[in-house]
């Protein structure tokens, strides 16, 4: 508890500082990573996060120490070159987009963990900062490579706004852009540069292994949440930078502890939260959703028997006949029966359950919306009589009051279905 | 039956196009008048979308050239609107219906500008024509695959060119939609503009385009509709690919390298 207030009441301007770089970079990323998502090339980002790590070796045996700049510098090269491989393979060879991906990404991290190793071998006293690209380690940072990272996160941020329509259109209809004469190449290229950065930025604080997540994951999360790109930006940024911070916190109070694995681990509970329980596209909504349908068709299904059997020249059917129309679904019978009672579309005399007034309205609505689609298939679509009922079955909790008066167009308000069942209207006397 | 045209509005000459080493237009040399509705037929495969993408610069051509207005393409741009086709976009894509019409007015505005007033009207504007006003806010990942059409031929309309090219705007559109669209369409052409329209359905064909284009991987023919339309060079855009032209295209195939690129 103490670490926590210590830590988040910034009273030491270290850690506030870290935390400001920390949301800036987790913005830039975010904000990139969203287009990247868009544009489904998620598998460039982690390509290219792990292509820096041989470029970070060889801005540190350049420099001899962890100078920011070499090292910087050095993983953009090597970034830079990876990016340029895979587009290159893959305008030169017959090989799939992914198997260049994989190919790539594992031979320059391959020869970045070689280059590693022989800098340890050195002996040189530096070295014990560089374990930290792997992982990352936001607490680590100095103040010096903060302005560096920091400064290239605003330059991402800032090229993004300025050219947010040029890469909606480069995502969304890249040949459209090309048609109108825009240099959809050149876009690309600035677009490619930004992942780059983007990337380098996180290099120091959450590491090149797992800086992918922090580029892919925001936006994919928070896809479940809205249709809009800029609420989707808002999102992936706000929650990169939860994760940023978690992930900062925890290295803070656990000392030789990671930071990226830890952003991943909370943007991993940030995207399942967000699969679970989004509104409209998280699952528990969509099974929510589907459920509330199911009670509805059952009720449907419970009206429809009590209009038969009035068709019958019953006046209305027992709780055991009714549960025997349905033997497996007992529950949901008797959830409906009590549903429709309460809403008065049922009465129950004397144990005799019958259709209300409004209850035969809705009853024969769904009826005739049954007979008017069997009637249709049988006529417009000529299939038999005797399958069409299956299909109507599910159509008649579907069709609304518009396609419904469309169908009794098309058909010149019928009065009989295909089995020669009356269809039944709302002033017909049942 | 190829009828050439003085002071053509546009102009292709011996256009050869080839797709990794596929020829899939051979020779195509013909010139179109202004103002009038021209419809490209051809069977699956007959490199009707390859035409507009090689007259629009999309793909890069073997041989031959293409004029508009007389002037090469990189000149006349923004007199020019295209119109891909409904499938070769992820709808997905999140952005309103609005969104994507506002594209059509980026050709004028240039690099690095938004969008403002002025081109939210326009936008406005070109979604009346087409009926989707009521539309304008939607998520496009929501609309019917006419709807999609519709929002495609309003950001087309924005664009506010001279000369229209449409990648089968009729592909899964509903009768009353495409009859719609076809009135639009003739609307333009009344006030002197010229639209090409990729196209399938030889029946609706007959009624609307004044002028017809028949392509069969070469070019069959290229006249008004009385001129074209008869049994002979309906057969011969129909019926089959030439045989000897499958065999020199799958030889040019097995080559290392594209010996028709010059």
């Amino acid at each position: 508890m103490e670490d926590f207030l210590y830590f988040f009441s910034f009273q030491d301007s270290s850690i506030a500082f870290i935390v400001l770089g920390i949301t800036i970079l987790g913005i830039g990323s975010a904000y990139v990573g969203t287009f990247s998502f868009l544009d489904n090339k998620a598998l460039l980002g982690d390509a290219i996060s792990h292509s820096v790590l041989p470029g970070i070796c060889l801005g540190f045996l350049l420099a001899g120490e962890k100078n920011p700049y070499y090292i910087v510098g050095g993983a953009i090269i090597s970034g830079s070159a990876a990016t340029f491989l895979t587009s290159w393979l893959k305008s030169n060879t017959k090989l799939s987009e992914d198997s260049i991906i994989a190919t790539v990404l594992s031979t320059f991290f391959g020869f970045g963990i070689v280059l590693l190793t022989i800098i340890q071998k050195t002996g040189n006293p530096e070295m014990a900062g560089l374990n930290q690209f792997i992982f990352g380690n936001a607490i680590g940072i100095l103040e010096e490579d903060l302005w560096v990272y920091g400064g290239l996160s605003l330059i991402i941020i800032l090229s993004l706004s300025l050219m947010m329509k040029e890469f909606s259109l480069l995502v969304f209809n890249q040949e459209f852009g090309r048609a109108i004469g825009y240099p959809m190449d050149f876009i690309r290229l600035v677009f490619n540069i930004l992942m780059i950065l983007s990337v380098v930025i996180g290099i120091q604080a959450i590491g090149v292994v797992l800086m992918a997540a922090l580029l892919i994951t925001p936006g994919a999360a928070a896809r479940f949440w809205t249709d809009r790109l800029s609420t989707l930006l808002i999102l992936a940024g706000l929650f990169a930078v939860i994760s940023g911070i978690t992930g900062t916190y925890i290295s803070f109070v656990i000392p030789k502890m990671p930071t990226g694995p830890w952003v991943v681990v909370s943007l991993s509970a940030l995207a399942l939260i967000s699969f679970l329980f989004a509104p409209k596209k998280g699952i528990l909504f969509r099974y929510i959703s589907r459920r509330k349908y199911l009670r509805k068709t059952h009720r449907d299904h419970v009206l429809k028997s009590l209009f038969k059997a009035t068709e019958e020249g019953k006046k209305g059917l027992s709780k055991d006949e009714l549960l025997g129309l349905y033997p497996h679904h007992k529950k949901e019978t008797l959830g409906s029966i009590s549903y429709l009672l309460r809403n008065n579309q049922l009465n129950n005399i004397q144990g005799l359950i019958e259709l209300s007034e409004s209850g035969k309205t809705e009853a024969k609505r769904i009826v005739r919306l049954h007979r008017l689609w069997e009637s249709y298939l049988n006529e417009y679509m000529n299939i038999a009589p005797d399958h069409v009922h299956d299909s109507a079955e599910k159509l008649e909790h579907l069709i609304t009051p518009e396609l419904e008066a469309l169908l009794d167009n098309r058909l010149k308000y019928p009065k009989l279905d295909p089995h020669q069942e009356n269809i039944p209207r709302d002033n017909d006397n049942i | 039956m190829i009828k050439q045209i003085e002071n053509p509005l546009l102009e292709i000459h011996d256009l050869t196009v080839s797709y990794d080493q596929s020829p899939v237009l051979w020779n195509i040399d013909f010139s179109l008048p202004e103002g009038k509705l021209i419809g490209i037929l051809g069977p699956n495969g007959a490199g009707k979308s390859t035409l507009i993408k090689a007259i629009m610069g999309l793909v890069e051509p073997t041989g031959g050239y293409v004029k508009i207005f007389n002037k090469d393409l990189d000149q006349v741009r923004n007199r020019i609107s295209y119109v891909p086709q409904r499938e070769s976009v992820d709808w997905n894509f999140p952005a309103s219906v609005l969104d994507v019409v506002m594209m059509g007015t980026y050709g004028r505005l240039g690099l690095f500008k938004r969008p403002g007033k002025k081109e939210k009207d326009l936008a406005f504007n070109c979604l009346e024509k087409v009926g989707m006003t009521a539309f304008a806010k939607r998520q496009i990942s929501e609309l019917s695959g006419g709807q999609q059409q519709r929002v495609f031929i309003a950001r087309a309309l924005a664009q506010e060119a001279d000369l229209y090219l449409m990648d089968e705007p009729f592909a899964g559109v509903d009768m009353a939609t495409e009859t719609a669209i076809f009135q639009l369409l003739q609307e333009m052409t009344k006030e002197g503009k010229t639209v090409i329209v990729v196209h399938h359905d030889i029946h609706s064909a007959m009624t609307y385009f004044e002028w017809i284009i028949m392509l069969n991987l070469h070019l069959v023919a290229s006249g008004p509709k009385s001129d074209v339309v008869n049994e002979d060079l309906l057969r011969k855009t129909y019926g089959g690919k030439l045989n000897l032209l499958s065999k020199v295209t799958e030889i040019i195939r097995q080559q290392e390298f594209n010996p028709l690129k010059n």
